[in-house]
């Protein structure tokens, strides 16, 4: 039976955010092609067309309830480009607090409620692991599942504290953040992020969050035991999840939280072995394989307009970003990689795989809460948070941030003081991409090459590890 | 047959005592407004009554709501309703997959034929056959009509379900389209809000679950506990408001003070909505109290209604107030002063008169 080339439809997917459907031509046990499918289209580009250029900070945020954060901070800074707006340099900070808790947040949620609970599945039973997993990973009951909820539900009150409320918090603007905290907000932000860094010591890594950050190789990481992130270092050691769901090994990264100083972890790429600056002008979009009408173009000259005879060779409604014609992955291990931080340059440089995308994310966690208290030390409650905002001119703005799956852009074109061309860009848009012109597939579909199928399996495990290590947002990714 | 599990039984074999199973029921009796004399009424129904099974279905959607329901403010409310409402079907947090899934769905459906809570985040779009939004390979209306058959009652979750939202903003690409235009037989309670508030959707379900029916509705279908008020009403900024004291520019002095977001373009005025009382992520703040207006999302066409940072000069748009637009003319037309707040704030009364005259003439 595994001798014939089969064909299996895995989806729609659970836990990941939005819908998904993977097509997989099996030969030999082993995956030789796949096909990522996002089945879920809106037309937010569409609809912003003709609008107030300022509600596209009410409206993208609205593409996502789980990074709408990052949408409304890539939004801001389209305008703030347009405009020539320049942020407060305490409403940057203020502006950095919320969306590095909006990503500590998703990593933790990921870890916690979407990656984790493959592993308590009872084809695992046997494994010298497999009790605790279940223990702890038994999706919405594990116990882990519970106290990183609570403890997430806490780290928010930050969210309401400067943002009013979350999911889709108002309070971003070009030149900075609508409320100026006080002297209470700010001891009350301290005393949130003690908590989280709390939970995060004793239920996560088991130590101190700085000892987790400042892992520097590959043998010391796997060497650690403690907390939940022991556990999965201890599962993937035994399942080998280092090999497994290889990237292109090429990694982009704008550069995470604009500060006044420069932004707070570096922009640029990976590739051939090297550190590059970032050319933003050589992304395209790629339309070849996207049920959309039109050229392929960058996105600041693109257009959204969705075939609705959905005719072939096209599979998917997501269109495939490429970078001088070259697929790229995005993310917490990307964003590592591209900072030079040393751990994520050993695990990345060889492709990175799913034990890479994981502990990139687990050292992103460990990392935000150190900068996150930091910059909580660093608000000055009486200095302004906003400063003047110029009027709404025609013309165009970028706008590039790094939400907690990667990187994600804005480009916005205003005539006549209305919106003329808005396209977005997402991180699952990059890493979730369907084939392009050359038929080079996307990363996740290269990824998934050669992942094994057991016999009878019609949604098999290691490849729905492989999906979850990336984190998709499908819902940001199609909009 | 063996008989269909209690909540009571539940809530035991997830570890809840039964000392945290009698506060869990003073909370619910508090929260939803009752008095102590509900909460031995509300242990005893959880004690009897057979479970209600909720089955949650994701459509266009981004989320949010999900997002909101998991963080409310009482963790042992928010673990109770959690757990029973996982034991059925929710594809985002539910552990099986793929085909798996779609059984445990089926399964759910024919096992409890006629007494499920059928739940629904996001909506489905009609166009082109609703191929916009796929799941399970068929388009999610079809799901939806499926789950919808043989359920009790039907939970339009969000600003998507009950009508739409930001996706059915102009020109509405594909056609989103909320859960009672397309749902007719069935009863649906409309909790609207992008998202709604946490202790909102666990107050709704708790209510249903326990009294094992549909709280009292407004005539728009929404529970008239969590949405009888106005934003307006309620808000802390409102002696502002009265005074005539507006945030004229982002962090101006006046917006240190406090002061009101009217002139920003807030949309408290015209919003009927608890989140100036019960306030947004376990009630430490609110939009408002970020210093950023109201944009309305608990109202039927907010997305549509010129910016969101214009101020409030129609309201008869949005289908709520008949003649309130006099205060944005008043004030929009920067007469400024007392006079002009004066006729504003009377404006406002003679408004909510009028829409309890419109009630009464309408019941």
């Amino acid at each position: 039976m595994t001798d014939t080339p089969r064909r299996l439809l895995v989806g729609p997917f659970n836990r990941v955010e939005g819908d998904l459907e993977i097509r997989l031509e099996v030969e030999d046990g082993r995956v030789r092609a796949a096909f990522a499918n996002s089945p879920l289209f809106r037309g937010f580009e569409r609809m912003l067309l003709g609008k107030d250029p300022r509600d596209a900070m009410t409206i993208t945020p609205r593409i996502c309830g789980i990074c709408s954060i990052s949408q409304s901070a890539a939004a801001a800074g389209a305008l703030a480009a347009l405009t020539g707006a320049s942020p407060a340099p305490q409403g940057a900070l203020a502006a950095a607090i919320l969306h590095g808790v909006e990503n500590l947040a998703d990593h933790v949620t990921h870890f916690n409620l979407f990656f984790m609970p493959d592993f308590a599945r009872p084809a695992y039973a046997g494994r010298d692991w497999h009790e605790t997993a279940v223990d702890r990973f038994t999706a919405a009951q594990g116990s882990a599942v519970r106290e990183a909820v609570e403890a997430r539900a806490k780290l928010f009150h930050i969210v309401g504290l400067l943002g009013g409320k979350w999911p889709h918090t108002l309070a971003f603007q070009p030149a900075g953040v609508t409320r100026a905290p006080t002297e209470r907000d700010r001891q009350r932000i301290r005393m949130s992020l003690a908590g989280f860094r709390r939970y995060l010591e004793r239920v996560v890594f088991g130590a101190p969050v700085e000892a987790f950050a400042e892992l520097a190789t590959r043998d010391a990481l796997m060497a650690w035991t403690a907390g939940d992130a022991g556990l999965f270092l201890r599962i993937a050691h035994d399942l080998e999840l280092g090999k497994l769901g290889r990237g292109p090994g090429r990694y982009l990264s704008y550069g995470a939280y604009p500060l006044a100083e420069g932004r707070a972890m570096k922009p640029g790429i990976w590739a051939d072995g090297q550190h590059r600056p970032l050319d933003t002008a050589a992304i395209t979009e790629d339309l070849t394989h996207a049920w959309m009408l039109g050229k392929s173009a960058h996105p600041a000259r693109g257009v959204t307009d969705p075939d609705v005879e959905m005719a072939e060779p096209a599979y998917s409604w997501c269109k495939a970003p490429r970078l001088g014609g070259r697929t790229m992955e995005v993310g917490a291990l990307a964003r590592a990689v591209v900072d030079g931080h040393p751990l994520a340059l050993e695990l990345g440089a060889s492709g990175g795989g799913v034990l890479a995308r994981i502990a990139g994310r687990l050292l992103e966690i460990a990392r935000t809460q150190i900068l996150l208290e930091r910059w909580a030390d660093a608000l000055r409650p009486g200095e302004p948070f906003m400063a003047d905002t110029p009027p709404i001119r025609d013309g165009a703005g970028e706008g590039l941030v790094e939400a907690a799956r990667g990187a994600l852009g804005h480009w916005i074109r205003v005539e006549g003081g209305r919106i003329a061309g808005y396209q977005i860009v997402a991180p699952t848009t990059w890493n979730f991409s369907p084939r392009d012109a050359n038929g080079t597939p996307g990363p996740l579909e290269a990824a998934l090459e050669g992942v094994k199928v057991a016999p009878g399996e019609d949604t098999p495990i290691a490849v729905q590890h492989v999906v979850r290590s990336f984190d998709p947002c499908m819902v940001c990714t199609v909009h | 047959m063996k008989p269909r599990e209690t909540f009571y039984d539940v809530m035991r074999r997830q570890g809840i005592t039964r000392r945290s199973f009698m506060k869990y029921c003073s909370l619910t009796a508090s929260a939803l407004g009752l008095g102590p004399a509900f909460v031995p009424k509300i242990a005893h129904a959880m004690e009897t009554k057979p479970r209600t099974p909720v089955i949650w279905l994701h459509g266009l959607e981004c989320t949010c709501c999900s997002e909101s329901f998991i963080r409310s403010a009482h963790p042992l409310v928010k673990d109770v309703v959690l757990s029973m409402i996982s034991l059925d079907y929710d594809d985002t947090l539910m552990a099986a997959a793929g085909h798996a899934a779609e059984r445990a769905l089926e399964e759910t459906i024919e096992q409890y034929k006629g007494n499920y809570i059928l739940a629904v985040e996001g909506n489905p779009p009609l166009n082109e056959d609703g191929m916009f939004c796929i799941s399970g390979g068929k388009p999610f209306v079809e799901k939806l009509r499926y789950a919808a058959k043989d359920a009790k009652a039907i939970i339009s979750w969000g600003a998507c379900a009950s009508y739409g939202c930001v996706q059915a903003a102009y020109p509405n690409p594909t056609q989103a389209t909320p859960v009672h235009k397309v749902i007719s037989d069935k009863p649906i309670i409309k909790v609207p809000g992008c998202p709604p508030i946490a202790e909102v959707m666990t107050g709704v379900i708790t209510y249903m679950l326990t009294f094992d029916r549909l709280p009292e509705l407004d005539r728009q279908g929404r529970p008239a506990m969590f949405y009888g008020q106005r934003i307006h009403d309620k808000c802390y900024r409102r002696p502002h408001f009265d005074a005539g004291q507006f945030v004229e520019a982002w962090d101006d002095e006046n917006a240190r003070k406090g002061y009101c977001l009217y002139k920003m373009g807030c949309k408290g005025p015209t919003t009927y909505n608890a989140c100036s009382t019960i306030r947004w992520n376990e009630g430490v703040s609110f939009p408002i109290q970020s210093g950023h207006g109201c944009i309305g999302c608990s109202e039927d066409g907010f997305w549509d209604q010129g910016s969101f940072y214009d101020r409030v000069t129609d309201l008869t748009q949005f289908g709520v107030e008949s003649n309130a637009d006099k205060i944005g003319m008043t004030a929009a037309a920067g007469v400024g002063g007392a006079v002009a707040l004066h006729a504003a704030v009377s404006a406002l009364k003679a408004a909510q008169r009028k829409t309890q005259n419109d009630v009464s003439e309408e019941a």
